[in-house]
């Protein structure tokens, strides 16, 4: 009886361990090579272990502590606020096409998905942002274009069609109006998919910089995302246009590492709130004890 | 549980939903007036009209009302951008009424958001353009108010005059002109950066043409273990070997037109004859010449894939040579000697007889915003930018003391604060009272100035092609580049006369007769208007 | 009940069709607005005009792809790369969440879980610089373990033929956490009643994950299939610009639409034919799309898309 739990158990450790190793083992390259030296990376790449232990990576990125402050302050802003209403009407919405006595669910689902199949591109979409709606340089420019997606909208409502009905009718007949039962009922019921879609959504807010790139000009509203991919990006782009253009600057910058310091600057906030999220993804939490 | 409550928070939900996309949509009223890119139908036609209409009548540079000028640059701002403005607009507000406010679009997403500035008709009265920086594009579809020489003498009198005529004619778009371009006198030229501590350690001869460089790289090659004797820059899309400019067409005398095409002519050829270089016996000949350094591990056999930056490469003692324009090989020259000053490098010039090229004046410049709604005062301050001796100098290397030092006339020295002022697109406006760097290596500016004088002038020298009527074969021509010429000519292909037969098929299943023809006839129709 | 047909479905179902009201103006205002801009796929753009000013040109737009010779081979490989990745990725990440539904310890459960999402958080230009420190001939680590044991090197950056396998291994390391997070959560919704069921009737633990478990799966999988299905035809550029790069040698099986697209338009940044070819994509994308939605309809009405 009990060897197929050990066998389990077995290919379970084993498995996961390997999988595990493939992961972290490049991240281990990134931390260590975010900590040495430049000139030891481009002369024997990336390593291990620092042979040439040094900060000058993170002392670089931290060069104006002000700045990145301002940077971490607004991307935690933007995640948690987005996270936060995106994952409420991201619900809602699922919840409605979710219900299997809606009648028109199947053409609103079309309707939403069609958004992910066609766009009008970058032109239409600047234009729109700028001169029409006027988000330039706004702090909800960081927010609103991002707040739903459909990608997300139609997961959840593939959780939710897995409650079953008789919670619904069962709420109705007591006279609950849909909101009530969506609020009351359907949303802590939801909890594992909830936590999913909402890490999703965090994480999408989190490493955004593109909006940034097209919206945001003000140092005071540039995210973390951003601020990292332009001291990146300038380096690499002004090499380039040095060359085309015949000009000439002086500038020895440790690319390599600055590349490998960046990684763990932006990961490490939202890797260490991951744990958190986890809580929610335990066994037990389940349609089973509430129906009771 | 009682159900029995109305559903206030869906109401509540639904307002605050309805309230954040209502907000965006009437956040601006400020900038309702603002128009669409449909809406302001050809606004060149508008800008240029007001523009003459107003110059008329006063005639001379009349400017009672302040303006606030808004100048559109390239590269990240600058840490002292504050300072400096500040004090450029004090001296603005004196000579021209008027002041002016940069917006900096990072190197990192600049060519993104470049087009869509025009694309937007954003408020802006200047930006930097370059021949790599769409300017033909831009202009072709209206971004820059075309400049009359009525405007550009009138309200830019010193660049007028300054700038040489050939700098002028290389700036014209189908005739017309666009942009005030940098007035920057130097030479295209490749040359090549080495190990001269290495070619003395072997007793090699003086690295001065292509044979004695492929000696240099075989002999290291063979016995220096653990360095590349050449090496090339990250792959980026640029579609040769990086050697091509200097052994293939600086060899030849010839002249690519556009290194997006494979099509060239001859410098001394006054009938301007275009063909394929790719289909040129001194191709066949420069293959074999490749084929045998990278049989001989000249360069790495993933040349292609490269991701390093080949300065730092032989900073670190990983390689020993790459080619580059003057200025940068120079410059990396002097950053060696003040760190590793053990390290001997030398400048060599594969090339030294042939006949030099000028740099085309588009390479750097700055055009007026088709919609710009003061373009006389654009105008003046493009003058004094390029041409008065203390705007040019605050604005190409700030503030003295403090981000450079001025050294006699015409040379600099980098103060204490260099890093705070640099980076950015002030390349615009080049002109002839730009400084040198002190430390600017003598064997390179002498090697400069022997180019100078070596210039050559050709017919063709002013003919820009424009390729709006062949895009797509354009567009094709070049993939087939990458995809065929730059392994071949890294000697990855083992059959030499099949990969350029393959080549050669693949440009003409790509169009690339079509361009060919484009260009013969734009050139033909320049060589008549010429006479 | 009062009111028949339209105006009687929209009294009945007002406070469901006012929960969507937000979502559906947000896709009007983000989504259908700017997508007039298809337009100018079809259009020689230019800033006098705009969007809807600027002259017709017809297909011009299109012309470079489909001359080009390349056409058939990058929508090709598109849709192949991504018909791999959506069978190993989702196989690897449902084998992984099961596993870590599984396994006892609590603290191993989580440590892991954690880890499996690290390489979500490399950027693609890093993951690109780790793999040329791996892979390139001279100095690779790949070719430096088999000279110690005696082996040829092997030359990765030269050979196409490797670069499949390659491409495919590394979108399954990238996105492994992040897929298993979302199996994991459907696991976790499975109702217990269902496994103590099972229990009593006596299965053993593998029985119960192919008849209990993976069932349950299923509705999750054909979900994120079909969402996958829609974009067949759209390549995840930075990753392969980011490991390819321009190296030509490799196109024959590197190269997708997004790829080629770009290098082909690095020059001209003509907004016009990066227009067309994103309306191709759309365009084939949306058929089978169709195709597929309706194949599940066929199977089954409630699990289809729309």
């Amino acid at each position: 009886m009990k060897t197929d739990r050990l066998l389990l158990a077995g290919i379970g450790y084993t498995a996961l361990t390997v999988l595990a190793v493939f992961c972290l083992f490049p991240f281990i390259l990134v931390v260590s090579s975010s900590l040495t030296q430049e000139s030891t990376i481009i002369e024997n790449g990336y390593q291990l272990f620092p042979s040439a232990f040094s900060t000058e990576a993170y002392r670089l990125l931290f060069d104006y502590p002000a700045q990145m402050l301002k940077a971490y302050g607004i991307t935690i802003g933007v995640t948690a606020i987005g996270t936060v209403a995106g994952l409420f009407l991201t619900a809602m919405t699922a919840y409605v096409l979710a219900r299997k006595d809606f009648k028109w669910r199947g053409k609103f689902s079309f309707f939403f998905f069609f958004t992910t199949l066609f766009s009008g591109g970058l032109v239409p979409w600047y234009l729109l942002i700028v001169n029409y709606l006027h988000l330039k340089d706004t702090f909800v420019v960081l927010i609103l274009p991002m707040l739903l997606n459909v990608f997300y909208m139609i997961v959840m409502k593939s959780f939710m069609s897995g409650i079953p009905e008789a919670i619904t009718e069962s709420a109705k007949i007591d006279g609950a109006g849909d909101f009530l039962i969506f609020r009351r009922l359907i949303l802590p019921l939801s909890k594992p998919a909830l936590a999913t879609i909402g890490l999703f959504i965090a994480l999408g807010y989190w490493n955004d910089w593109y909006n940034a790139l097209l919206f945001v000009q003000k140092d005071d509203l540039m995210p973390l995302q951003y601020y990292l991919y332009r001291m990146l990006g300038n380096m690499d782009g002004m090499r380039k246009a040095m060359m085309q253009s015949g000009a000439v600057v002086n500038m020895d910058l440790p690319t390599e590492s600055l590349k490998m310091a960046m990684t763990i600057v932006a990961t490490g906030p939202i890797m260490l709130a991951y744990p958190f999220i986890q809580r929610y993804f335990v066994r037990g939490l389940t349609i089973g004890s509430v129906k009771g | 549980m009682t159900f029995k409550r109305k559903p206030v928070s869906l109401v509540l939900a639904l307002v605050l939903a309805m309230a954040t996309l209502l907000s965006a949509c009437g956040g601006g009223n400020k900038s309702s007036s603002s128009p669409s890119a449909s809406e302001s139908a050809s606004p060149s036609a508008t800008a240029s009209a007001s523009a003459s209409g107003q110059a008329s009548p006063s005639g001379g540079a009349d400017t009672p009302e302040e303006v606030k000028l808004k100048m559109l640059l390239v590269g990240g701002k600058p840490a002292d951008y504050d300072a400096v403005f500040t004090e450029l607009n004090k001296l603005l507000k004196a000579k021209i009424n008027a002041t002016v406010e940069a917006e900096f679009l990072d190197w990192a997403d600049w060519s993104q958001k470049y087009p869509l500035k025009f694309a937007a008709n954003e408020d802006f009265d200047i930006a930097y353009t370059a021949n790599w920086a769409f300017y033909n594009d831009q202009a072709l579809k209206g971004g820059f108010l075309e400049l009359t020489d009525d405007l550009l003498s009138k309200y830019a009198p010193k660049t007028w005059e300054a700038m040489p005529k050939v700098s002028w004619e290389q700036a014209k778009v189908n005739g017309k002109l666009y942009m005030v371009p940098n007035n920057n006198q130097e030479v295209t030229d490749k040359a090549v950066l080495i190990r001269e501590d290495l070619r003395k350690k072997y007793n090699l001869p003086a690295v001065n043409s292509p044979e004695t460089f492929a000696n240099y790289l075989k002999t290291l090659a063979q016995n220096e273990k653990g360095i590349l004797p050449f090496q090339a820059k990250a792959a980026d899309g640029w579609k040769w070997h990086e050697l091509d400019q200097i052994l293939l067409e600086q060899q030849n005398e010839w002249n690519l037109v556009d290194y997006n095409i494979p099509l060239a002519y001859k410098l001394d050829d006054a009938s301007g004859k275009v063909f394929n270089v790719y289909d040129t016996p001194e191709f066949k000949q420069l293959l074999t010449y490749y084929k045998d350094l990278s049989d001989n591990k000249a360069w790495s056999r993933n040349v292609v894939s490269n991701k390093n930056d080949q300065w730092q490469d032989i900073k670190a003692g990983k390689a020993a040579s790459y080619a580059q324009n003057l200025g940068t090989v120079a410059a990396n020259l002097a950053e060696m000697r003040r760190d590793k000053p053990d390290v001997e490098l030398a400048i060599a010039d594969l090339t030294p007889d042939k006949k030099k090229i000028g740099a085309i004046s588009t390479q750097n410049g700055l055009a007026i915003h088709a919609n710009s709604k003061h373009v006389e005062r654009a105008l003046m301050l493009i003058d004094l930018l390029q041409n008065d001796k203390e705007i040019h100098d605050l604005t190409m290397y700030g503030i003295v003391g403090k981000n450079y030092e001025p050294v006699g006339d015409n040379k600099y020295k980098a103060g204490p604060n260099a890093a705070n002022y640099t980076g950015f697109s002030n390349w615009g406006w080049n002109s002839p009272l730009n400084r040198t760097d002190a430390s600017y290596p003598q064997e390179a500016s002498d090697m400069g100035n022997t180019w100078l004088q070596k210039v050559y002038h050709f017919p063709l020298e002013t003919f820009v092609f424009d390729d709006s009527k062949v895009k797509n074969e354009v567009a094709n021509v070049g993939n087939v580049m990458l995809r065929y010429a730059i392994p071949l000519e890294y000697g990855l292909v083992k059959d030499l006369d099949k990969g350029q037969a393959d080549l050669i098929k693949q440009l003409k299943a790509a169009g690339i007769d079509k361009v060919q023809q484009e260009l013969q006839s734009q050139i033909d129709a320049f060589l008549a208007a010429a006479k | 009940m009062n009111g028949q047909g339209f105006w009687g479905d929209v009294r009945k179902y007002r406070t469901l069709l006012l929960m969507l009201t937000p979502a559906v103006l947000f896709f009007i205002l983000f989504a259908y607005v700017p997508m007039a801009g298809i337009v100018l796929a079809f259009k020689q753009f230019n800033y006098d005009g705009g969007i809807f000013g600027s002259p017709w040109n017809g297909f011009d737009n299109f012309r470079f792809f489909f001359d080009s010779g390349n056409a058939w081979m990058v929508t090709r490989n598109t849709a192949l790369y991504n018909i791999a990745f959506i069978l190993v990725n989702n196989l690897l990440q449902i084998f992984a969440a099961i596993l870590l539904f599984e396994v006892a310890g609590k603290w191993f459960r989580k440590i892991t879980q954690t880890v499996l999402f690290l390489p979500y958080f490399i950027s693609w230009v890093v993951v690109g610089a780790i793999a040329y420190n791996l892979f390139n001939y001279d100095v690779g680590t790949v070719n430096a373990v088999l000279k110690a044991v005696g082996m040829e090197p092997i030359d990765i950056y030269n050979t196409a033929a490797y670069w499949p396998v390659i491409l495919v291994a590394v979108a399954a390391w990238k996105t492994l956490g992040y897929g298993t997070v979302m199996y994991l959560a459907a696991i976790t919704s499975i109702d217990t009643e269902m496994y103590e069921a099972a229990e009593i009737d006596g299965a053993n633990v593998f029985q119960r994950i192919m008849r209990i478990t993976v069932p349950n799966l299923f509705p999750t999988v054909i979900i994120l299939f079909l969402l996958a299905v829609g974009n067949i035809f759209r390549g995840d550029f930075g990753m392969y610009y980011n490991m390819v790069g321009n190296n030509g040698l490799l196109f024959s099986s590197t190269d997708v639409i997004d790829t080629f697209v770009f290098r082909s338009l690095t020059t001209s940044n003509e907004i016009g034919m990066s227009a067309a070819a994103g309306f191709y994509q759309s365009v084939l994308g949306f058929a089978t799309i169709m195709l597929a939605n309706y194949a599940v309809r066929k199977y089954d009405k409630e699990r289809a898309l729309f």
